[in-house]
């Protein structure tokens, strides 16, 4: 049945910023089914809070509206825009339990608009346990055994039937959010209360351990004439136990026999049939007892996921794509397969590869949760790696982590990491196999498939083979291939990495570049997406003319994230537009720069030297762009071009300035611009010595720690004296102490300009909402500024020209600036596209990635391009910020110089106070209407705090504060409920936030201690999902939002510049 | 150590590695054919149909879920070399490997098979031998006597394949249909499907004459798959035309191939083949589009098959004929296999269309169907 004709006009609904658990896999499958609508001829209305995403860049959809994924926004945009239809599918849990929400409160009927993809039947069937387990037993699949509670009796009573361990899933949540694994009683009571609270039906399924089963995934996907293909099948390397997004998985599965698969598929196929899915993708989840080969049903989802990302990166089948074009009535047989040209898509890809998944993690960002994996996703990113066999596949993606050239370094053996999940439990595994731990006491530990260890143990006696033989061709090809990095094998010989490198090319060691091609080289393939491998001999040139390599970004990180991909895809259609052929090298398989038909050549590769210049070396570059990934292709720029490449656009020298804090200081003195003051200190007496030169307060940092951590505001000596005692341990002569000055309350800003060789425009100025201090990745912002006074702003643009001048940048710049008493200090230079880069092209118009490159490549602006001026913007836009406190148990919400946030959020209005409404909403902050404030103030906030107070009183709210806080209110005639603080025995204000009373909480710390003291106010806030300010500015701008969205009157409207 | 080497009937070497454990390495010659099924090894190797060939494996790593007895398709392994990227050789799952050269199947892994699959796909079905030797023209000269020897065999390799004593099976449904298969180099599911849904058996040989067929009195005539070239089978037709119109008919992979040929039909030779356990069908019977398990190197040439005979099924990757069905003379012929083994069941209904058109036959014995 071809397309159905009487869908013209589809709403596809994205899935909101970036959270663990939901990261940009839907901005790749948004943007893929915008582009397959698109090409057939329909009318794409696009709706996505998330400005950083590809997807809401106005070329990709007839109409693009970023705003709140929220009922009373999506009816608005259906009542304005009259769609015939809405995709729920791709956009994630968010999508799904929005379209579920429209259907119930008749909005879709009122507007007749029909749901494509999945129906509320289908989307409650799969999410709804119940419902689900009654579709299994009609089948006859089994599934572990559980309990559906609906409340902490029941949850006990059915903890007495199972016993321990537990496993706690609330229904309709989405990475697993508010579920784990109890072991004991206590931990089980605990966590049902967390659980329950976090269902938004309150309903918790109490299930059966099946730790240490083999967990699989099917990708499948079924068209409207019942078609059902399995695209991949993945096996989960970590047993059961740890979330499938937290686990490293394979593609295909490697350990099930046919027979076994088979029965599997076949339960897939009914399972999906009785769901009722008419069309689309979906996976479901298997777990198999390792001993009996029993197997039961984990869970399926009715959509494109995570996992569909994967597998479509990992087979060459674009599952978003066909899934749209199912939806509207095309069979899977009616498609073409894209990679081969000859075949349908009907068809289940086969593999000669392996492919490995391996999670990237960010404990270190959150001091005080414990590096535990459990059923609660954790991970906030990924890479993936393909190679020909297990072992390479699985080396190149431990390389592709980017956390370490040898990838399988040797660490501090710790038996206890080996005996649980943790993040860091793969390189103890491997130790543990150099320390001569048998494989048996490997399995039995981790009860992990000794299929998988044997692969290991493999790797780890080949290192002593290797160490100990004389290096002949035949020996270091064979580590080639067992996926050795050559950072390993030189540490192994003790070399250095280069001469490893220089024998190797002078043995004529070189990878081969292998196609993804969907079917195991039965067909012939004309699509230039490529992977490395050893196991052959090179031959052929994949080069093309004019060709120019993009670095991109690798596995999300906290601060390097989605923005960077959103630059990377951006340069490669601009270098199209200007006639050059484009390689797209990348190793996350989230993004939409690793889509194949993105860039004309696609390496899916770990980003470090040795595998970017091997790329090189086969398709010779005219040059690469290291401006648009982030810090890490800057991070490889100079290596890069030792090797013979050519760097574009601003060069090593531009970018050494910027990044060395030294010489970026001296320029700023010879620039004449403010600096904050700054000293190092190697131990306390040289900080004693330099104290008055910095002055309080202070950050102090040690160097060489990465990502920030071990930051804190230092106030007084005191502090100081108790830093230098604390951190003793990272502080020394080689490795000092950075001691900045804090510039107290001043207002920050982040400014993006492109520049090229004879000219330069400024992209925008966002003014940070919160005050110096916060990460800029983790405060509000906006733009137009509301705050700077016009004078000021003229001077930030002035001295962002002189200094780009300076620095001669040849692209991006980003600066960072802090204003205090009318005095503009430079905090930071970045020589590269930056995470604002998006968010400034959504609220402005103005193309800055499409700029950028001119700049790089030396190019002239047009007289269109040289008048963009963002100061013309029409509307204003607010980044709201989403952290990911709520998954890491005994995290703080507190926040500061080290980025915590996950993702961010766009609100647009013609007003601030609408904007910030829209911002907050979509970052999932609730503004309650009326109720009771807890505030918990310093003192130096007390004061200025009183008119906010006031307007507050006026919507109707109500005040609780600990004791000084209402003490001071009661004297200004504020009425406050005087409670206790923690210490001070209860019921203290913690179990009246707890208790649910309080609606939002302004708690202002300084100092460590106090920091600490209220330490347990905020986590309450963050397990009940009630609003924290932790900064005044913060808590004005709230208010603000509370005062209109009081008023109930939003507009939406979609990008138009 | 000589080195191990596959050698293409052109003279083109791909060399490998041999498991230590092989320590007296079988050389042998055959058709070189790949096979892109993920899993199934063991049900690939057993079944008759891959007689007189090596295959490739495009799935880089076997051996990984060790072995199964219950999964074997014939009672022994037909195949001439086993060759693949990487053979699983570690305590636990060892077994496949051992397998395979206690029945003196030489191995070969650390071939580059993909470079290997995309000449075969070239070439199309060419001969080769796995020798070892001293060095590729060592390997060369050994390889051309022994293809050259290969080549001798008698063209009905389905005779060889077959069973030369008839054997009788009780089936597990006392009230289903009683059917004779002929056996072409029968797939061990095929019979086990049957048994499931009839209630006696009896496998001929693939040159039984019809008249002791006709004894058994069956309700219908299984034809099983097989190797070889269809158009080299002896006798078969001649007893296949005996029965087509008063008995439902049903042929499976050679089967199929062979029903055509007693039809009057051509079978030609495939490029390089079918072997793999994702080729979309499109069936008109079950009117469903599905995946199948497939291993054939020749097709039916559709433009020959009678006007009587409708085809049904289509494979939808190259639009070759995959089955067609008579109405007027109640056959059926399936090119790929809905017995799987490996690949997937989703074909298996077919059985239960076969069986029915066999109850519907023993119902009304004196009326045309339907």
């Amino acid at each position: 049945m071809p397309r159905l004709e009487k869908f013209k006009r589809v709403l596809i609904i994205g899935s909101g910023p970036i959270k663990i658990g939901q990261a940009c896999e839907f901005d790749y499958s948004g943007t893929q089914a915008c582009k397959a609508l698109m090409a057939e001829g329909l009318e794409v209305i696009l709706v996505n809070s998330n400005p950083a995403t590809i997807m809401t860049d106005p070329d990709i959809a007839t109409r693009t509206y970023v705003e709140p994924l929220e009922v009373e926004f999506l009816e608005k945009i259906l009542e304005k825009e009259k769609p015939d239809a809405v995709i729920p599918t791709l956009g994630g849990q968010t999508a799904l339990n929005l379209a579920l929400s429209l259907d119930k409160k008749g909005i879709l009927k009122k507007h007749n608009v029909q749901l494509l993809g999945a129906t509320p039947e289908v989307i409650e069937a799969a999410e709804d346990r119940e419902k689900f387990r009654a579709i299994l037993d009609e089948i006859g699949a089994k599934y572990p055994r559980s309990e559906m509670v609906k409340n902490f009796d029941q949850g006990i009573a059915a903890a007495d039937v199972l016993g321990y361990p537990l496993i706690l899933r609330p229904n309709y949540t989405l990475g697993g959010g508010g579920g784990g694994v109890a072991y004991s009683p206590e931990e089980y009571k605990q966590m049902l209360v967390q659980a329950l609270h976090e269902s938004p039906t309150s309903e918790v399924l109490v299930e059966e351990s099946i730790l240490g089963w083999k967990e699989f995934e099917l990708e499948v996907m079924r068209d409207s004439n019942g078609t059902f293909v399995v695209v991949c099948s993945i096996e989960n390397f970590d047993p059961c136990g740890v979330h499938t997004g937290d686990s490293i998985t394979v593609a295909p599965q490697q350990t099930l026999s046919d027979r076994e698969y088979q029965a599997m598929r076949d339960e897939a196929c009914k399972i999906i049939n009785r769901v009722g899915i008419q069309t689309g993708g979906a996976n479901v989840q298997f777990a198999t007892n390792p001993k009996t080969g029993e197997r039961v049903v984990i869970e399926m989802n009715p959509r494109v996921s995570r996992s569909s990302a994967l597998a479509s990166k990992a087979t060459g089948f674009p599952i978003a794509k066909i899934a749209a074009l199912l939806a509207i009535g095309y069979q899977l047989h009616e498609l073409k397969n894209d990679i081969t040209q000859v075949t349908p898509t009907c068809y289940e890809p086969a593999l000669d590869y392996v492919v490995t998944k391996i999670p990237r993690f960010a404990f270190e960002k959150f001091q005080g949760s414990k590096d535990i994996l459990t059923t609660q996703m954790k991970s906030v990113g990924e890479v993936m790696a393909i190679g020909r066999t297990f072992q390479e596949s699985f080396m190149k993606a431990l390389a592709a982590l980017e956390k370490n050239t040898e990838a399988i370094q040797e660490v501090d053996f710790d038996l206890e990491k080996v005996s649980y999940p943790n993040s860091q439990r793969i390189w103890h595994i491997f130790q543990a196999f150099r320390h001569g731990l048998s494989l048996n006491m490997l399995c039995e530990l981790t009860q992990i498939t000794p299929w998988f260890l044997e692969q290991l143990e493999t790797i780890v006696k080949f290192e002593s083979t290797f160490k100990n033989a004389e290096l002949t061709t035949e020996l270091l090809l064979k580590a080639k291939r067992l996926g050795f990095t050559d950072a390993r094998l030189a540490k192994l010989k003790d070399f250095q990495t280069s001469n490893l490198k220089n024998i190797r090319h002078k043995f004529g060691i070189r990878p081969a570049f292998f196609q993804v091609d969907t079917c195991a080289g039965e067909f012939a393939s004309s699509t230039p997406y490529y992977y490395s491998t050893y196991w052959s001999k090179p031959e052929g040139s994949i080069a093309m003319p004019k060709t120019i390599a993009v670095i991109g970004s690798g596995p999300n990180r906290i601060g390097q994230g989605i923005e960077f991909d959103y630059s990377c895809v951006r340069g490669v259609k601009a270098l199209q537009k200007l006639g050059y052929k484009v390689a797209m090298l990348n190793s996350n398989p989230e993004t939409v720069s690793t889509d194949y038909d993105t860039s004309d050549l696609l390496f899916f590769e770990p980003l470090t030297l040795e595998h970017l210049t091997e790329v090189f070396n086969v398709i010779k570059p005219e040059g690469f762009i290291a401006q648009l990934g982030g810090q890490t292709p800057i991070n490889l720029a100079r290596s890069l071009t030792q090797e013979g490449f050519k760097l574009l656009g601003s060069s090593l020298n531009s970018i050494d300035l910027a990044e060395d804090r030294k010489k970026f200081a001296e320029l700023c003195r010879e620039l004449n611009l403010s600096i904050p003051n700054s000293a190092m200190a190697g131990n306390i007496g040289e900080a004693l010595q330099k104290e008055s030169e910095v002055g309080y307060p202070m950050i102090c940092r040690p160097s060489y720690v990465i990502g920030g951590r071990r930051m804190e505001v230092i106030e007084n000596r005191g502090e100081l004296e108790s830093y230098f005692e604390r951190h003793k341990d990272f502080i020394g002569g080689k490795n000092p102490c950075l001691m900045d000055q804090f510039l107290s309350g001043a207002l920050e800003v982040d400014v993006d300009l492109v520049r090229g060789k004879n000219w330069i425009l400024v992209g925008g100025i966002i003014e940070h909402i919160e005050a110096a201090g916060v990460h800029s990745g983790d405060s509000m912002g906006v733009v137009p500024p509301q705050r700077l006074k016009q004078e000021t702003l003229e001077k930030i643009e002035k001295l962002s020209l002189k200094l780009a001048d300076k620095l001669n940048v040849e692209g991006h710049l980003n600066l960072q600036l802090a204003i205090k008493n009318d005095v503009i200090y430079v905090l930071e230079a970045n020589p590269r596209s930056s995470r604002s880069v998006p968010f400034l092209a959504k609220a402005t118009g103005i193309p800055l990635v499409d700029l950028g490159m001119k700049g790089q490549l030396g190019l002239e602006l047009t007289a269109e391009e040289k008048a963009y001026d963002w100061k013309k913007i029409k509307q204003v836009c607010v980044k709201g910020v989403v952290f990911p406190f709520k998954k890491f148990q005994d995290s703080d919400s507190v926040l500061g110089p080290e980025m915590k946030s996950t993702g961010e959020s766009m609100g647009r209005a013609d007003t601030y106070s609408e904007a910030l409404v829209k911002a907050f909403v979509s970052s999932h902050l609730a503004l309650p209407k009326s109720g009771e404030v807890f505030l918990s103030l310093r003192d130096k906030d007390k004061q200025p705090m009183l008119p906010l107070l006031s307007t507050l009183q006026k919507l109707g709210f109500t005040f609780s504060g600990t004791r000084g806080t209402a003490e001071f209110l009661k004297e200004h005639n504020v009425q406050c409920l005087s409670l206790n603080k923690v210490h001070e025995g209860r019921p203290h204000c913690v179990d009246r936030i707890r208790s649910g009373q309080v609606h939002f909480v302004i708690n202002t710390t300084a100092g460590r201690h106090a920091v600490e003291a209220s330490f347990a106010i905020r986590r309450a806030c963050t397990d009940y999902s009630i609003p924290c300010l932790t900064e005044s500015d913060a808590a004005e701008a709230f208010v603000l939002a509370l005062e209109k969205a009081k008023t109930g009157r939003f507009e939406v409207s979609h990008l138009s510049f | 150590m000589l080195k191990k080497y596959l050698v293409l009937e052109d003279g083109q070497v791909f060399a490998g590695e041999s498991l230590a454990a092989q320590t007296e390495f079988p050389e042998t010659a055959g058709e070189v054919v790949f096979n892109t099924s993920h899993s199934g090894y063991e049900e690939i190797a057993t079944d008759p149909s891959y007689m007189n060939q090596i295959i490739v494996m495009t799935a880089p790593m076997q051996g990984n879920y060790g072995i199964d007895d219950q999964v074997w398709e014939s009672k022994r392994i037909w195949i001439k070399g086993f060759i693949s990227l990487q053979m699983q050789f570690s305590k636990a799952n060892a077994t496949w490997a051992q397998r395979l050269i206690e029945h003196k199947v030489p191995i070969m892994t650390e071939v580059d098979t993909r470079k290997l699959v995309l000449e075969l796909r070239n070439q199309g079905t060419p001969w080769g031998a796995v020798v070892q030797a001293a060095n590729e023209n060592a390997a060369r000269e050994k390889a051309k006597g022994l293809i050259a020897q290969a080549k001798q065999v008698d063209g009905d390799w389905v005779w060889e394949a077959s069973r030369k004593e008839a054997q009788e099976i009780v089936g597990d449904n006392a009230h289903g249909p009683r059917v004779a298969v002929l056996d072409f180099g029968a797939k061990e599911n095929i019979l086990r499907e049957l048994k499931k849904r009839c209630s006696h058996l009896k496998v001929f040989p693939s040159r039984a004459d019809a008249k002791i067929i006709e004894a058994y009195q069956p309700d219908g005539i299984m034809l099983t798959n097989g190797p070889g070239d269809p158009a080299e089978v002896k006798n078969a037709p001649a007893t296949i035309r005996h029965f087509v119109g008063k008995l439902p008919v049903f042929g499976i992979c050679m089967g199929h191939q062979v029903l055509s040929i007693a039809l009057g039909a051509k079978t030609y030779k495939l490029k390089f083949g079918h072997r793999g356990a994702n080729h979309p069908i499109q069936d008109r019977i079950l009117d469903m589009i599905y995946m199948s398990s497939q291993n054939h190197g020749y097709a039916v040439d559709s433009t020959t098959l009678p006007e009587s005979a409708q085809v049904t099924h289509k494979n939808l990757n190259d639009q070759t004929v995959a089955g067609f069905f008579s109405e007027k003379l109640n056959c059926l012929g399936i090119q790929y296999h809905p017995e799987s083994h490996p690949g997937p069941h989703d074909a298996v209904k077919l059985f239960d269309f076969f069986v029915y058109k066999m109850i519907q036959k023993k119902e009304k014995p004196h009326h045309a169907h339907h």
